[in-house]
């Protein structure tokens, strides 16, 4: 066991990433308190690029792992980490607005910036681990890292109730999954994720399915508190409400995204492997035949309680936050109807318009409630005569959301509709057609408010440059990949190798 | 499994015992000690200073601070025993290693100090 | 006496761990004072070690993961608590409460 001979160059973005944090933390530690901390938001905007050039240059490579498969790099880790990575640099820019002179909110300026790229470290270890101690460390570095942006803002009382809701519930969740954890890691004696599915499949045999149904219940519950999905989805609209707007968009984007990650990591390779044999059913897969409907029901319940319990509110965040409960359970529904190597390219369509769509969502939102002082949907009243090129992009991303054609959600809607057909899961895609019919309700409810309502006011909206930059990214990828879903699915299929997941060099 | 059994039996005994021992410590001293009450005597604090005001009274909250910053840096030290016991087999790599975790927590001992979290105001 | 000890099956442990998971998990759920919900979550993620600490011992395959893995365990629920006792005193400063049926801002 020569450890210097491991290839660790395949972990040079993480590095970076680890990097520029400290560097970050230095800096800030030893400036003047007066000075402006948003170059320290630039510099580290200049890190996630660096990193990101470094993934797109390992992307496609054969998978590799390093430290007994507690690194792995595969196309599974290398897709998600692009996510989270133009995620970040598109949350970066819009700090970097918010976090203004005028913003006297928030104390703690340097501490958003590297918090949020050690937040990045733990969601790419996320993605790309292939045991299940380093996958929990780097889900805890997002929760913990996640916890403290909720909070960021000292003084603002909504913000430390949220937080704090956000610590207890987290930390129940994260005891839970370790709970369901330890009774995997009992009948198995290993934490690698592959000897694991070997072993499990032999456990099952021997009589030990109570222990395996416990330890996935138990990590499903637990782990549905990261994506907010229906057992563990109450804290999203109380945080979502009290954090400060671009936490409440890296929550529900990129949080989420990780969430997603490591659920399907951990139960498409462990839960695998394990085969029922009887002696009048033949044999069959247990977790595509069995397990796969308790998911199916949380995917159901989220977007039934998502969208139904959106049509309330008033408050545009809390709204967000329901309507992300329902996307959630969207995009659970592959992970249901498992289907091939489609099953990969169908998730990452969805969370790559759903980026998109929700980040610049978030934008225009950040955009319209600091100019009014208010997070009421009524804000928005009579945008369209304030701004209409904001009011224009709102409506695409609403749109988008509601899954109306020619924009990113209607396509990644319909590949997950059509996967579930397929399946001949007609339940499921009849509850998710039903819903996204409520959705249109609340989604053209805030329309409506943009267009026809009137406003208090008339005056024109000025659009910060860097928000103006973050909507129109937005907007061009929104329509982009809703014209051309074809060049994105291409992309997918034809550079990452996604079934090389299983693969173990 | 009768081994097994046997515990319950060892723990029952010393549950006897435990619970002889005070009683009848306390039974002997009750018969050998003078019996000889007066107000002084059954104060709290027999030729100590009075107690006064509720006994829920709040701390300081710097004590917190302290505490907080205490159980985080030791309980990371954990790391180092595992790696401590293993030192022969990993070698310079290994301590390397440990020196960046340790020069991370040492950025974390200079954050608090930079935010005076190490001052008593 | 330690050859007598090994002989106590897996599932006292696990009956153990089961236990103060449940309780902590109920202190978590119902309990008023923010600082006890806390020591409860504290409580969950202890019953985790056993059961670790347990299998590494007495499972199926016995081995020193689990016992690594609650080394893992250990630090992270004390960088939880850590900052989920520094946000509450950051609440408790602005708000001067740390019952949590009163942290109902949000609630309409």
């Amino acid at each position: 066991m020569d450890i210097t001979a491991w290839n660790w160059e395949v972990m040079t973005p993480e590095f970076i990433i680890l990097g520029t944090a400290t560097i970050l933390s230095l800096i800030d530690l030893f400036m003047p308190d007066d000075r402006d901390r948003r170059f320290l938001g630039i510099l580290g905007l200049l890190g996630v690029i660096a990193a990101g050039f470094y993934v797109i240059k390992f992307a496609g490579a054969e998978p590799v792992q390093i430290m007994n498969d507690m690194f792995r790099l595969d196309s599974f880790g290398t897709a998600f980490k692009l996510i989270f990575l133009t995620g970040v640099a598109l949350l970066f820019i819009l700090s970097i607005q918010y976090l203004n002179r005028q913003n006297q909110e928030v104390q703690y300026r340097g501490e958003f910036f590297y918090l949020v790229l050690t937040a990045l470290l733990g969601m790419m270890i996320m993605a790309s681990s292939a045991d299940l101690i380093t996958l929990f460390v780097g889900l805890e570095v997002l929760s913990v890292s996640s916890y403290i942006l909720v909070g960021i803002r000292k003084k603002h009382l909504y913000s430390n109730e949220s937080a704090f809701k956000y610590v207890v519930s987290g930390a129940i969740a994260t005891a839970i999954t370790l709970y369901g954890m330890s009774f995997i890691y009992g009948i198995t004696g290993t934490t690698n994720l592959y000897d694991i599915a070997e072993r499990l499949a032999s456990a099952y045999q021997q009589g030990f399915s109570l222990m395996i149904y416990l330890g996935f219940f138990l990590m499903l519950v637990g782990l549905s508190f990261k994506i907010a999905v229906v057992p563990y989805h109450m804290w999203a609209p109380d945080v979502y409400q009290g954090a400060p707007t671009p936490v409440t968009a890296f929550l529900s984007v990129l949080s989420k995204a990780a969430g997603f990650a490591i659920i399907i990591r951990i139960f498409l390779s462990v839960f695998r492997s394990i085969v029922n044999y009887q002696s009048d059913a033949g044999s069959f897969y247990v977790l595509f035949q069995e397990l796969n409907l308790y998911i199916a029901i949380l995917a159901a319940a989220s977007m039934i309680i998502g969208n139904t319990l959106a049509l309330r509110q008033t408050n545009i965040k809390r709204l967000m936050a329901y309507s992300s409960i329902a996307q959630a359970g969207y995009i659970l529904v592959p992970l249901v109807t498992f289907w091939g190597i489609n099953f990969f390219s169908q998730t990452l369509f969805y969370l790559v318009a759903y980026l998109f769509m929700t980040l610049g969502a978030f934008a225009v939102i950040m955009v319209v409630t600091t100019d009014r002082g208010t997070e009421d949907i009524r804000s928005f009243a009579g945008l369209y005569h304030r701004s209409p090129f904001t009011a224009i992009a709102m409506t695409i991303f609403l749109l988008s959301l509601a899954g109306i054609p020619i924009t990113a959600g209607f396509f990644g809607k319909f590949y997950i509709f059509m996967s579930s057909v397929l399946y001949e899961n007609y339940w499921l895609a009849a509850v998710m057609m039903g819903t996204s019919i409520i959705s249109y309700i609340y989604y053209f409810g805030i329309i409506r408010q943009m267009y026809m309502r009137p406003g208090d006011t008339e005056a024109r909206l000025a659009v910060p440059l860097p928000a103006a930059f973050v909507i129109a990214v937005g907007v061009l990828g929104t329509v982009a990949v809703g014209l051309f879903p074809d060049l994105v699915l291409n992309y997918l299929n034809q550079n990452l190798q996604f079934t090389d997941m299983f693969a173990r060099p | 499994m009768p081994l097994y059994t046997n515990n319950y039996v060892l723990v029952t005994i010393f549950l006897f015992l435990g619970i002889l021992l005070p009683v009848a410590a306390l039974t002997f001293g009750r018969f050998l000690r003078p019996n000889n009450l007066y107000p002084e005597k059954q104060t709290t604090y027999e030729s100590g200073v009075e107690p006064t005001g509720e006994s829920w009274i709040q701390f300081n909250v710097k004590y917190y601070i302290y505490a907080l910053l205490f159980v985080i840096f030791d309980v990371e030290t954990i790391f180092l025993y595992p790696w401590a016991v293993a030192y022969d087999k990993l070698g310079l790599f290994a301590l390397i290693e440990m020196l960046i975790f340790i020069v991370l927590l040492i950025i974390g001992l200079i954050y608090a100090w930079k935010k005076k979290v190490l001052e008593w105001k | 006496m330690s050859e007598a000890l090994s002989q106590v099956p897996l599932t006292s442990y696990l009956l153990v761990g089961l236990i103060l998971f449940s309780v902590g998990l109920y202190g978590a759920l119902t309990k008023r004072n923010a600082v006890i919900v806390l020591l409860s979550i504290e409580l969950m993620l202890n019953a985790v070690n056993i059961n670790l600490v347990a299998f590494a011992k007495h499972g199926l395959y016995p081995g020193i993961t689990g016992q690594i893995f609650s080394l893992f365990t250990i630090t992270i629920a004390a960088a939880e608590v850590a900052v989920g006792v520094a946000i509450l005193m950051a609440l408790y400063r602005n708000r001067g409460t740390v019952q949590v049926d009163k942290m109902d801002l949000m609630k309409r």
